[in-house]
């Protein structure tokens, strides 16, 4: 059984130079469709607006950090079965096994090549089971 | 030893016995000059005199001479013939001069020898059986002259006679049992003097050394209380309950209570929680029991002004002789501007992680986007431009990860896994990881020889970086089309991966520095092939870190061998 391709991304993130970066590799590299959020207040609600395949959330946001942002999207019917990957400049062996603990689909550490990220998130994609995939 | 002292005091009394015989002799002589025949008196008197000399000389040489205890039998025996020859003399004379008349001179004779026999019971007390030898020959002339007469009474004074002479030897014998059990106590107690002095002696040296290590221990304790007093640690003794004996100026600052307040009550009272106070009776107990130093490690103390330190505490018994502590130091020092400093340092590097690669994720990304041509192609010039400064980039990138790599390793906090693992697969994968870069050089990466099966307890990641190391610095410095030979060597307890070079080899006066911060021989090469300067110095660490040695040599030909060698795996080796 082929997986469904991976097209809708959200992409949580405050830099706004990263945010371009990541929209050109994901839009003209990946040739997806991705919504960028600034605000992690404003993220779960564009979330359920965008029905995105996959969510993507840095680690370090402003306010409320991504575990936090990633607990309260479990907390949500609409969100709790979307599989998220966290980007981290982290890279210890301790922190990327606490993401896997939280239910992380999987992580991007910080720098990522642009070049490579659309494959690095579909590889991630094809992995999950299928069950995992499914839509909000 | 009591022969000796019988002899001294035979002989001590015999100058008394010789005046005695001469004047006895003298008065005799001239007693008897008309009652007997002259020329036998004379010639009595005269071998009374010769023999009395003779034992004037006797004595006279007794005093000149050693009186060992070893002589002392052969003087005893000169003395016995000495007193039988007197006794003699008397005998002569009861025997040859004791006649019927005149009785006038018989009865002066006979008081005489009476006088004689009990005199010489006093001068031969020390010794009875000399007195029975000095008797004797009186006793046996005058009895055999007195049976020779036929007189009845002079018959019956012949049976007298050795009647009284046997009581007289049983005197002597009292007297000379009194004299021996006296010469006993005398020796006893000397003895008891000599031994007593002897004993006197050594309590007199044991005193003086006994006042020499009191010296000692007061100087001694006038350098501790030196030490204790300017330490700039908190310095408390307590005693087994916990109470303080002893509070040094540096506490009372640290602390804020007066040593007075503080002496004679229990400081943790004072210092710590109730809660604490639960923990650390536990570990006073310990070290009660063990009789060995405990440590308390980052506690927090309250000070009197009710601000709290961390301190590190160390508690050591101070235990005597018998094994009962004394005493218990207790030294504190303030490590809480330390704890601030590492707290702050790990922030600080936590912070540069973060703050420093954000900024570089967007500028090698756009700059990757640049290059990959994704967005549209640029010019030729531009092209370079964008390469370069991605290539700068990244190098400031590898730079800031292997800051960050030192910085854990060298605080601790770089977590390795161990795992056993085949090298020669390590090894492998390692040569495939680096052949692109390898060919960047022009430079080939071989395998040679044969590979060990042996397995090394290493971390994965870490020891991958290692070999990635050894290889890129043995590409960036070989000549362009020049091969890098990878060996891996079996030396029995250990593994020796050796990665051997035809670069320019190290030159001498950089041999030591080669494993240090920054050591590049030639700054030029790192602009032009790159690396951060830290490659060598992580490597070194991390191999140290994984039980390992590393290392290198000049290759004959040119060139150089790093090596690296780390101990096998055996099950339980872990």
């Amino acid at each position: 059984m082929t997986a469904p391709p991976l097209n809708r991304v959200s992409y949580i993130e405050d830099d706004e130079d990263i945010q371009r970066i990541v929209r050109l590799s994901l839009e003209r590299i990946g040739k997806m469709s991705i919504d960028i959020v600034s605000d992690p207040e404003e993220a779960i609600g564009r979330m359920i607006a965008f029905k995105p395949d996959l969510v993507v959330l840095d680690w370090m946001l402003p306010g409320i950090d991504g575990p936090t942002l990633f607990r309260r999207m479990q907390a949500r019917a609409e969100t709790c079965r979307l599989p998220v990957v966290f980007i981290t400049a982290k890279a210890s062996a301790r922190e990327l096994e606490e993401l896997r603990a939280l239910g992380a689909a999987g992580t991007i550490s910080k720098p990522f090549s642009p070049n490579d990220l659309p494959a690095q998130l579909r590889a991630i994609w094809d992995a999950l089971p299928a069950h995992a995939r499914g839509q909000p | 030893m009591l022969v000796a002292d019988r002899v001294a005091q035979l002989y001590g009394q015999l100058p008394l016995g010789i005046a005695a015989s001469f004047a006895l002799i003298i008065v005799l002589a001239y007693g008897l000059r008309d009652s007997r025949q002259t020329w036998m008196v004379g010639t009595w008197a005269a071998m009374a005199l010769v023999i009395n000399v003779a034992r004037g000389i006797l004595w006279w040489s007794y005093q000149r001479g050693e009186r060992g205890s070893s002589d002392a039998e052969q003087w005893m025996r000169w003395l016995a013939i000495g007193t039988l020859a007197n006794g003699t003399v008397w005998g002569v004379l009861a025997g040859l001069f004791f006649h019927l008349q005149p009785a006038q001179e018989n009865l002066f004779m006979l008081l005489i020898l009476a006088g004689v026999l009990v005199g010489g019971i006093a001068m031969y007390a020390a010794s009875w059986p000399l007195y029975a030898l000095y008797g004797a020959p009186v006793i046996l002339l005058f009895t055999y002259n007195l049976m020779a007469h036929e007189l009845e009474a002079l018959q019956a004074l012949a049976v007298l006679v050795p009647v009284f002479y046997a009581a007289c030897v049983g005197v002597a014998y009292r007297l000379n049992q009194l004299f021996l059990s006296g010469f006993r106590s005398q020796h006893a107690f000397r003895r008891l003097n000599t031994e007593y002095a002897a004993l006197n002696k050594r309590l007199a040296r044991q005193l003086e050394e006994l006042s020499d290590a009191r010296a000692q221990v007061e100087a001694s304790g006038r350098k501790l209380t030196l030490f204790v007093e300017g330490s700039p640690l908190a310095v408390f003794e307590l005693d087994p309950r916990g109470l303080a004996l002893h509070t040094n100026p540096a506490a009372e600052n640290l602390f804020g209570y007066a040593a007075s307040e503080l002496n004679g009550r229990a400081i943790a009272e004072f210092l710590f929680t109730p809660e604490q106070r639960i923990e650390i009776a536990a570990r006073w107990r310990e070290m009660l029991g063990s009789r060995r130093p405990v440590m308390l490690l980052g506690q927090p103390t309250r000070r009197r002004d009710g601000n709290a330190i961390v301190c590190e505490w160390s508690l050591t018994p101070l235990v005597n002789a018998e094994g009962r502590v004394i005493s218990i130091i207790v030294q504190g020092s303030d490590i809480t501007q330390q704890r601030e400093a590492e707290r702050l340092k790990q922030e600080f590097t936590s912070t540069l992680s973060h703050e420093l690669r954000t900024p570089l994720t967007a500028v090698i990304g756009a700059l990757q986007l640049v290059n990959s041509g994704a967005l549209g192609v640029s010019g030729p010039e531009a092209c370079e431009m964008t390469e370069i400064a991605e290539r700068n980039s990244q190098r400031l990138l590898d730079l800031i990860n292997d800051l960050l790599d030192l910085e854990k390793i060298e605080s601790g906090k770089l977590p390795v896994a161990l795992q056993p693992m085949p090298l020669d697969e390590l090894l492998r994968e390692s040569l495939v990881l680096n052949r692109a870069f390898a060919d960047r050089f022009k430079v080939h990466l071989e395998l040679l020889g044969a590979m060990s099966p042996a397995r090394v307890y290493v971390d994965r990641r870490r020891m991958l970086q290692i070999l990635t190391n050894l290889l890129s610095n043995a590409a960036k410095f070989s000549p362009e089309g020049g091969i890098v030979e990878v060996t891996l060597q079996d030396l029995g307890a250990g593994l020796r991966i050796a990665v051997h070079d035809r670069g320019p080899g190290i030159p001498a006066d950089f041999h030591s520095k080669i494993f240090n911060r920054f050591a590049q021989a030639d700054m030029s090469l790192t602009r032009k092939k790159g690396g951060t300067g830290l490659g060598l110095a992580i490597c070194k660490r991390l191999t140290e870190l994984m039980g390992g040695k590393i290392g290198y040599d000049d290759r004959p030909g040119g060139g150089t061998t790093f090596w690296v060698e780390l101990p096998k795996y055996t099950a339980g080796s872990a």
